[in-house]
């Protein structure tokens, strides 16, 4: 483990600023440190003597003392005030890189590698995954398995970089007061004291020996421990999940044992490697203690010989602790900042490999001007691709399934035409098949999302060139976005009023219009009965709403877009969580579209909705030859 | 419709902290424990300052150096006593602290488990309660209770020692104690209040934004909202950023007093000890301990600011704890409110299979003339449906058919008794057998060991949890002895026969967080089985053919019927597609007068077998060849 990570300096703008602020108030602490020492020194000595001390200069040591009073605390009030500053924003920075990266990877991105640990750490992370589920045989509690990936960017990108902040404000000031104070102090000793000096120097090199040790020692366990924390939190968060599952089953009481169980395993876990960290500080506290103590009595007994001067041997009693204060508190900080060090290197570790792909824009994943582009490119490059009266053409495609060994949709060929937002170019095109024959992931591949495995997918100008989405710049891949309209299987609402969720910023739509768009899905029912309304709040994931209402939303906002500038539609399974009306609902929604001039896209069950559609493409599903 | 109902009146209500503190369940011996250990060691620290400085300025007279033996030999002692006990000390207060947490999250899992309200919290926000929170309200043990106690003891020490050599240096220590100890631990805490209270809102956008991003990515980029959405969590951790940095205005003012109030301690002690020993009423001995001795102290109160703004935080994380818990039940440990009555029962009828008393005739749900509805908190009880009769024996299968939103599923989890019936009354079979009484040593034989009661009558929710485990684990969710034959014929049962065999792992396959990696089909279908292996004697399924094409949605809906008719079980299923309930015994169309007032409750509006109604009802004979045509 490296106590500063140089990467951390590198790509965020933040910490570096800090740690040179931080290093200047360390130079500023130093000489202040010895001010203060020589000072008192001054004072007291020809007092204990018994000599004389002039008035004129007590006043003036007086003085000098309280100059220095005052610029410790100023050193300690700028050190305080821009610290919590740099740690917010440098946990904002790392945040948006880690949350841009991983969303940019795209659905089915099953990424264990980058996510996780470094390989040399595998081994042990899964050692500790037994250790902490041995025994433990409740049901529905993921034993013996890891959380999923998304599960754990998320914990880290809301929780884990929190850790971040304790580590910047309290650990690495720390860090930087141990390189400059230290040797200038062992300095400014020789030139009082050569033997304290001596014992100083002998002693002070003991401390980062042992910090090296120990560390070494526990840095594994707590990059484990890490993994342990974030594992409960996420287990413990899909038990929370599932409760009404569980409650329905009668067996929530079951799993508040194993929730106490886990707490249980991770309270052993936490202490065996805090017995391990805090071992390695209660060496640290005696070397320095112990240290301090030698050259008190040391000094005292060179007092008493006669070897020494008292003056000098006061400040030397002064300086003493100040030399091993540093490094105490890097050692009394160490394992929260091990915390701190783990969190930022797993996401500098998840931002890494994002940052190679971005530069192949390989899959079309790019991410090139995405914060800016984000709305600009909408009108801007539709015409050059050709969705507006072009041809989408599926030539071949196969996906292999994530572990369950069959290849879906396994061959899928087709040409789509494009409508064109003219009367009478509409088209409704249906993908049919069986459940689990890969229509919902033809409809990724059509997006652009998903690479197939085997064979192409391309888009073909009027009268132009075909053109692969793979080969897609990123620019390129929002304007063929930005021409369509997605209402996945499962959607799930922005939070928020349900007049602005389904209006999402479409702010040239008037009330008539939404009225009538609520009337063709049904969704006016839906409003009628909600507490108020049009204006009702709805919560992330639609909560408040039914899975059938979500749906009504997704549709009703999806018939507010504008026909000319995005003339494709793509429906996956419209028809889940409708009714026989409701189904009739859609069926006028999709009917309408068609009129419009739109290409509509479905994913069809029902045979209503194949007995509307101009092409039927069917899919299907096929054994995979590389699954063993 | 599910509108929190947890906001409380936030004024007369006992501070939260308070509330949720007997939940860490901790023992105040182990806290005293480590509050001793850590004033031993900070007495050492101190003890070595003050014998050091008395040794030098005992030296520096040059007296025989026997008369030092004893003041090298403590000074010694200290400097190895402070380690190992500050060592200790931390070892203790630690494990106090993830006892105290461990515990929370379990008490707190149990009272959200015993509690029948909706979890209504984003999903963002309760990761974070769950997560930073119980995790915040257990650090006050570590970071408040035991510092500040640790700071008390050895301060008075301190004052004690320099008050008894010079009275006012003792004084003027006392006071620099207490700008350092109280006014700036004061401050600090003001400051994290005000960015707590500034940020808590842009903190929670933050969490919420971060998950919506990273769970949302693929149709936020496609819509093109995703520049904008990132663009979103820029701002509002740029807001969180300013509140911090505006804290840091008032906590830089803290870190500035502490730092001064040391420095004013060593200054008034040379200033006032100068001329005491200049006077002769104070010996160089004793001016050099009132000197050096507060360079040592003023440890003690150096952890106070960050031990109060612990407490805020801790105090504020427990504030939004109280908030996920119900009104009124402050014991701890308190037993699981809601265990099924006829578990028993239950058990003993699988056991015995078709024994005595399996009359054909005996009812083992009975609903009369329900009306269903939810009551909340805020606004009047609605009622949404009415009316409502239906008898389900074993092996009946009866339907309730009407469009979205007409009611079904609040009828049914009012049949499931996860909510009270608006009027009429709900009626089982295991409430009467429970009147009958089972005798209790038997059925202590009977049920299952520690794995949780089993229903009498199980709810399967549209919108069931597939737990981020492996396939088995998720069915032995009904029951936990499912054995994998057991498993395969379930999922057999449902069709998912195939995509078994297909599965790399076979059984032990991990399906992801919500099974995104399931499709909605076989997502529902695995749903369905796990109904099916659970112990219950009725089934009251919500939309079993949702996700499904519709061969495989009838056949679902089929195989639900077998299996009741096979195994005895009732099944009473809400559906909106209507092809398949030929297999039902009875269909229950529910919907609207169309004459009624507009937010009236749906009734009733035909009942029969599906071909009785095919034949009679216009509305169902067209909603049905809606499914046919093509």
């Amino acid at each position: 483990m490296r106590p500063l990570d140089p990467r951390l300096l590198q790509q965020v703008s933040a910490a570096r600023w800090y740690v040179a602020l931080t290093v200047g108030l360390g130079v500023v602490a130093a000489g202040l440190i010895v001010a203060q020492a020589l000072l008192i020194a001054a004072l007291l000595a020809p007092v204990v003597l018994g000599d004389d001390l002039p008035r004129s200069a007590a006043t003036w040591y007086l003085a000098g003392l309280a100059l220095v009073v005052a610029g410790r605390a100023g050193v300690a009030w700028a050190q305080e005030r821009y610290a919590l500053r740099a740690a917010a924003r440098t946990i904002a920075e790392l945040r948006h890189a880690v949350v841009e990266s991983w969303a940019l990877r795209g659905p089915r991105a099953s990424a264990p590698a980058p996510v996780g640990l470094t390989a040399a750490d595998g081994g042990t992370t899964a050692d500790v995954r037994t250790t902490a589920d041995g025994g433990l045989g409740a049901p529905a509690s993921g034993t013996g398995h890891g959380a999923s990936p998304e599960a754990e960017v998320a914990t880290l990108a809301t929780r884990g970089l929190d850790a971040l902040e304790p580590y910047l404000v309290r650990y690495v000031p720390q860090l930087v007061l141990t390189a400059l104070v230290t040797p200038a102090l062992v300095v400014v000793v020789l030139g009082l004291d050569w033997v304290t000096a001596v014992i100083l120097v002998v002693t002070l090199p003991l401390v980062p020996v042992f910090m090296v040790l120990v560390g070494r020692l526990t840095a594994g366990a707590s990059e484990r421990r890490l993994a342990t924390v974030e594992r409960l939190g996420t287990q413990v968060l899909d038990l929370v999940a599932g409760l009404p599952t569980l409650r329905a089953f009668g067996r929530s009481f079951g799993p508040g044992e194993r929730v106490r169980a886990l707490g249980d395993a991770s309270r052993k876990a936490t202490m065996g490697t805090l017995r391990i960290a805090f071992l390695s500080s209660m060496v640290l506290e005696l070397l320095t203690t112990l240290s301090v103590a030698i050259v008190a009595v040391g000094v005292g007994l060179r007092l008493v010989e006669g070897a020494m001067e008292l003056q000098p041997a006061i400040a030397v009693l002064v300086l003493a602790p100040e030399v091993y204060l540093p490094l105490r508190r890097v050692g009394a900080e160490f394992h929260a900042s091990v915390d701190g060090v783990a969190a930022a290197s797993r996401a500098l570790a998840l931002i890494g490999p994002a940052g190679a792909a971005r530069s192949e824009g390989a899959a079309g994943l790019g991410t090139a001007g995405l914060g800016t582009a984000g709305l600009g490119t909408a009108g801007l490059g539709t015409a050059g691709l050709g969705t507006a009266g072009g041809e989408l053409v599926l030539d071949g495609i196969s996906v292999r399934a994530p572990g369950r060994g069959v290849v879906a949709p396994a061959g899928l060929s087709a040409r789509i035409p494009l409508g064109s937002g003219a009367a009478g170019a509409g088209r409704v095109v249906a993908l049919r098949g069986p459940s689990g024959s890969g229509k919902s992931t033809a409809v990724l591949v059509v997006l652009g999302l998903l690479a197939p495995d085997a064979g192409r997918v391309g888009l073909l100008a009027p009268g132009g060139v075909l053109r692969d989405l793979a080969d897609l710049s990123a620019d390129e891949l929002e304007a063929w976005w930005a021409g369509l309209t997605w209402v996945p299987q499962r959607p799930s609402l922005a939070p928020g009023r349900l007049r602005d969720v389904v209006l999402d910023g479409a702010s040239r739509v008037r009330d008539p219009e939404l009225a009538e768009a609520a009337r063709l899905t049904g969704l006016d029912a839906v409003v009628g009965a909600l507490p108020d309304g049009w204006d009702t709040r709805v919560g992330l994931g639609g909560v408040g709403l039914s899975v059938g209402q979500r749906q009504r939303v997704a549709l009703t906002s999806a018939l507010l877009d504008d026909a000319a500038t995005r003339p494709l539609v793509i429906l996956d399974e419209p028809t889940a969580h409708l009714d026989a009306r409701g189904e009739q609902a859609v069926l006028d929604t999709v009917r309408a579209w068609r009129d419009a001039g739109r290409t509509v896209l479905v994913v069809a069950h029902r045979a209503s909705l194949l007995g509307l559609a101009d092409q039927v493409i069917d899919v299907r599903s096929a054994a995979d030859p590389e699954a063993s | 419709m599910t509108t929190p109902t947890q906001h409380l009146t936030r004024d007369g209500r006992p501070d939260p902290l308070r509330r949720v503190l007997p939940l860490l369940e901790v023992r105040p011996a182990k806290v005293a424990a480590a509050i001793g250990l850590g004033v031993l060691a900070l007495g050492c620290a101190i003890g070595l300052a003050a014998v050091a400085a008395w040794l030098v300025a005992r030296a520096a007279q040059m007296p025989p150096v026997l008369t030092l033996s004893v003041a090298v030999v403590a000074v010694r002692a200290f400097g190895i006593g402070r380690g190992v006990l500050r060592y200790c000390e931390r070892l203790a207060s630690h494990d106090v602290a993830l006892r105290g947490m461990a515990a929370l999250r379990a008490n707190l899992y149990d009272r959200l488990a015993a509690d029948d309200r909706p979890v209504t919290v984003r999903r963002g926000e309760l990761l974070a309660r769950i997560g930073q929170d119980v995790d915040d309200v257990g650090d006050v043990v570590v970071r408040s209770i035991v510092p500040a106690g640790v700071a008390v003891v050895t301060s008075l020490g301190s004052v004690i020692l320099v008050g008894v050599l010079l009275p006012a240096a003792g004084a003027a220590l006392a006071l620099c104690l207490v700008l350092a100890g109280v006014v700036t631990p004061w401050l600090a805490a003001r400051a994290a209040a005000r960015t707590e209270a500034r940020g808590a809102a842009a903190r929670g956008e933050v969490t919420a934004l971060s998950l919506e991003i990273l769970e949302e990515s693929a149709p936020l980029r496609v819509s093109g909202r995703f520049g904008a959405r990132l663009a979103d969590l820029d701002a509002a951790d740029a807001h969180l950023s300013a509140v911090a940095d505006d804290g840091a205005r008032t906590s830089g003012l803290a870190a500035a007093l502490g730092a001064l109030a040391q420095g004013l301690a060593v200054l008034a002690s040379v200033a006032l000890g100068i001329p005491a020993t200049l006077s002769g009423s104070l010996s160089v001995e004793a001016l050099s301990v009132i000197v050096l001795t507060p360079l040592a102290v003023f440890e003690a109160t150096a952890g106070l600011p960050a031990a109060a703004v612990q407490l805020h935080r801790s105090r504020a994380a427990a504030d939004r704890l109280v908030e996920l818990l119900p009104d009124a039940d402050p014991v701890p440990g308190a037993p699981p409110a809601r265990v099924a009555p006829a578990s028993a029962a239950s058990v003993e009828r699988e056991a015995d299979g078709a024994a005595e008393g399996e009359a054909d005739g005996e009812a083992l749900l009975v609903l009369d003339d329900i009306a269903a509805g939810w009551s909340e908190g805020a606004g009047p009880p609605r009622t949404v449906v009415e009316g409502v009769s239906l008898t389900l024996r074993p092996g009946s299968v009866v339907a309730l058919a009407g469009p979205s939103g007409v009611g079904k599923t609040t009828l049914l989890m009012t049949a499931a008794a996860l909510i009270p019936p608006r009027a009429g009354q709900v009626s089982g079979w295991s409430a009467e057998r429970q009147e009958v009484g089972i005798p209790s040593d038997r059925s202590a034989d009977l049920l299952p060991t520690a794995q949780g009661a089993p229903e009498a009558r199980l709810f399967v929710a549209e919108d069931g949890h597939v737990f981020d485990t492996s396939v088995v684990e998720n069915l032995r969710v009904a029951r936990g002895d499912v054995t994998a034959a057991e498993a395969r014929d379930a999922l057999d049962a449902v069709g998912l026969g195939d995509w078994l065999a297909a599965l790399p792992d076979g059984l032990d396959t991990v399906v992801g967080t919500d099974a995104a990696a399931v499709s909605g089909g076989e997502r529902r279908r695995l749903l369905v089985a796990r109904a099916l292996l659970s112990p219950a004697r009725v089934l009251l399924v919500d939309e079993p053919a949702e996700h499904l094409d519709g061969r495989t949605a009838d056949a679902l809906v089929r195989a639900l019927a077998d299996h009741a008719r096979e195994t005895g079980r009732a099944v009473l299923l809400a559906t909106h597609r209507l092809t398949p309930l030929a297999a039902a015994d009875e269909v229950l169309l529910l919907g609207h007068d169309a004459l009624a007032a507009p937010d009236a409750p749906a009734t009733v509006t035909a009942r029969g077998a599906h071909e009785h109604l095919r034949a009679h009802d216009p509305e169902y004979t067209w909603s049905a060849a809606q499914e046919q045509s093509s």
